[in-house]
């Protein structure tokens, strides 16, 4: 199976059937027609439950708040020595590194070669020397050099700047390949600056393991259990054509001016397994939107305690976002809503009660269906941060128009009396027991298919 | 709904007020059975007609509007 659109095309496939297994090839094909003998890992987080699971959760559904609570529980991560780093075991320096080995998968139509698509670029504040990383895309250009492109916003990006001012290159290294919660753990949202080591371990509930890396030593740690490591400077006022490339939001993201890196060295495990996230797909969007509910849990909950849980589906890419309320009091469904669409990404926020399940887009669109009146319970609210990738914003537009919707109930109208509204419909949950024993017990594989 | 809460005036009748019109209200009133103390929700029209005699679904004892346990209309 080749790297080029084939593995890519496999999870669409998968994902289409609604399967979301973990793919694992073997031996990939290359672009020039020879096989690596690294595999590829893809699909990896591609299944909720999956995702769930490796979290130590067994329900992806209350994954919301125990992210919020663990990632916010830092532990400290533990130093060991290059030469007992598993990810050490293998190294490439100089004239003998060639990225071009990599199976790096060229995934869609337009993207202009093969992309780093799960690279955890890690570099650090001059001033401070705290690191910072964060997963950030690289073309693979020639053996050693790759684009790289550290959006606008974020601080491995700022941190690169702030070398250049110096007139330095910004050394920079990328890791492939961790246990889920690490890879989770680098997308909590942290301060300015301020490692991820700390909330990778929180998820992981153990020390993460690091070491210095070949090149910086111990200015730039790299986890010690990671698959592959890249390492090498980023030169500095150097900018490239980079892109287009596939992104999150279902469309190619459009060519860029990005910095590119000059590697210094690869290490890897013996018999390192190479990680790619299919760009776009749930694959990307389930850890990334996890990780999101999180985050957008613990900010309502400041001001909204009665918010129960938040679910960011995948089906709206990263811009909405779906809130659960219990027993709110009077307001406090809008103060939630206020609060998760001050969130950057969240472009739309939906608030139900506890009888919806925010899990279920049809008992969503039944709460909007017969909860709303648009002009009483919708606000739009102009010139919030937001995601430029969303194709729908205005040319030259630097942020975006949100809407909040409250799609809850109105509140009891009288100390014992049922709520101000009719009653769902509903079947005598013994009868409805009846009626799944009656079908599990039932063959329906002959039954027509109309 | 408020000319049938002035003309009824009785104990048993409780209405939902209004708010800010920009807060969710409901639409619906609900009576409770004297016999059964059940409750289910009776639309306008069946308001508007006192001399109707309302149904309890869950043991069918029919009662007029004022020998209702509670009345709580909505609006
Ligand atoms: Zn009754």
């Amino acid at each position: 199976m080749s790297v080029s659109h084939q593995i890519t095309a496999l999870q669409y496939a998968l994902e289409k059937a609604g399967r979301h297994p973990i793919v694992v090839v073997d031996e990939p094909l290359m672009a020039d027609g020879t096989t690596s003998d690294i595999p590829v890992v893809t699909n990896l987080t591609a299944s909720r439950a999956v995702v769930a699971r490796s979290l130590g959760i067994n329900d992806h559904q209350t994954a919301a708040p125990i992210y919020a609570q663990r990632t916010g529980t830092q532990i400290t991560p533990e130093t060991i020595s290059n030469d007992t780093a598993p990810v050490q075991e293998i190294v490439i320096e100089g004239d003998d590194v060639d990225l071009t080995r990599l199976p790096a998968l060229t995934q869609h139509v337009t993207d202009p070669g093969p992309y780093l698509t799960a690279a955890h670029a890690t570099t650090y504040d001059p001033d401070t020397k705290t690191d910072n990383t964060a997963i950030q895309r690289c073309w693979i250009k020639s053996k050693r050099r790759m684009s790289y492109f550290p959006y606008p916003s974020s601080h491995n990006n700022r941190n690169m700047r702030k070398f250049w001012a110096r007139g330095e290159d910004c050394p920079v290294v990328f890791w492939i390949g961790h246990h889920p919660a690490v890879l989770m753990g680098t997308q909590a949202k942290l301060n300015y600056p301020e490692s991820h080591w700390g909330a990778c371990g929180g998820l992981l509930g153990e020390p993460l393991r690091v070491t210095p890396s070949r090149t910086f030593g111990d200015l730039i740690m790299v986890p010690a259990d990671a698959e592959i490591v890249i390492e090498g400077y980023v030169p500095r006022d150097v900018l490239e054509a980079d892109g287009p490339f596939g992104e999150y939001t279902g469309y190619s993201g459009p060519q860029v001016a990005a910095p590119v890196v000059n590697v210094t060295s690869i290490t890897m495990r013996k018999g390192a397994l190479y990680h790619d996230y299919g760009s776009g797909l749930t694959d990307m969007l389930v850890p990334d939107n996890m990780t999101m509910e999180g985050k957008v849990y613990g900010l309502c909950k400041q001001v909204a305690p009665s918010v129960t849980n938040v679910h960011v589906p995948a089906q709206g890419r990263r811009f909405h976002g779906y809130i659960q309320v219990e027993n709110p009091g009077p307001g406090e469904v809008r103060d939630a809503l206020m609060a998760a669409l001050s969130y950057r990404r969240l472009k739309m926020a939906i608030a139900v009660d506890k009888d919806i399940d925010i899990f279920d887009d049809s008992e969503m669109m039944f709460a909007l269906a017969t909860r709303v009146q648009w002009s009483r319970d919708s606000f739009t609210v102009d010139g919030l941060s937001g995601s430029l990738l969303d194709p729908s914003t205005p040319a030259g537009s630097k942020t975006l128009s949100k809407i909040g919707i409250d799609a809850s109930l109105p509140l009891p109208g009288r100390p014992g009396a049922p709520p101000p509204v009719p009653p769902r419909s509903i079947v005598p949950q013994d009868a409805m027991d009846n009626a799944a024993k009656i079908l599990s017990g039932t063959d329906m594989s002959g039954w027509p298919t109309l | 709904m408020a000319d049938i809460m002035s003309a009824a005036n009785t104990n048993n009748r409780e209405t939902v007020r209004l708010g800010a019109p920009w807060e969710k209200t409901g639409n619906t009133s609900w009576t409770q059975c004297p016999e059964c103390d059940d409750w289910f929700h009776i639309g306008p029209g069946l308001l508007d007609r006192p001399e109707v005699a309302m149904h309890c679904p869950s043991c069918h004892h029919e009662f007029n509007q004022t020998d209702a346990k509670r009345l709580v209309t909505s609006g």
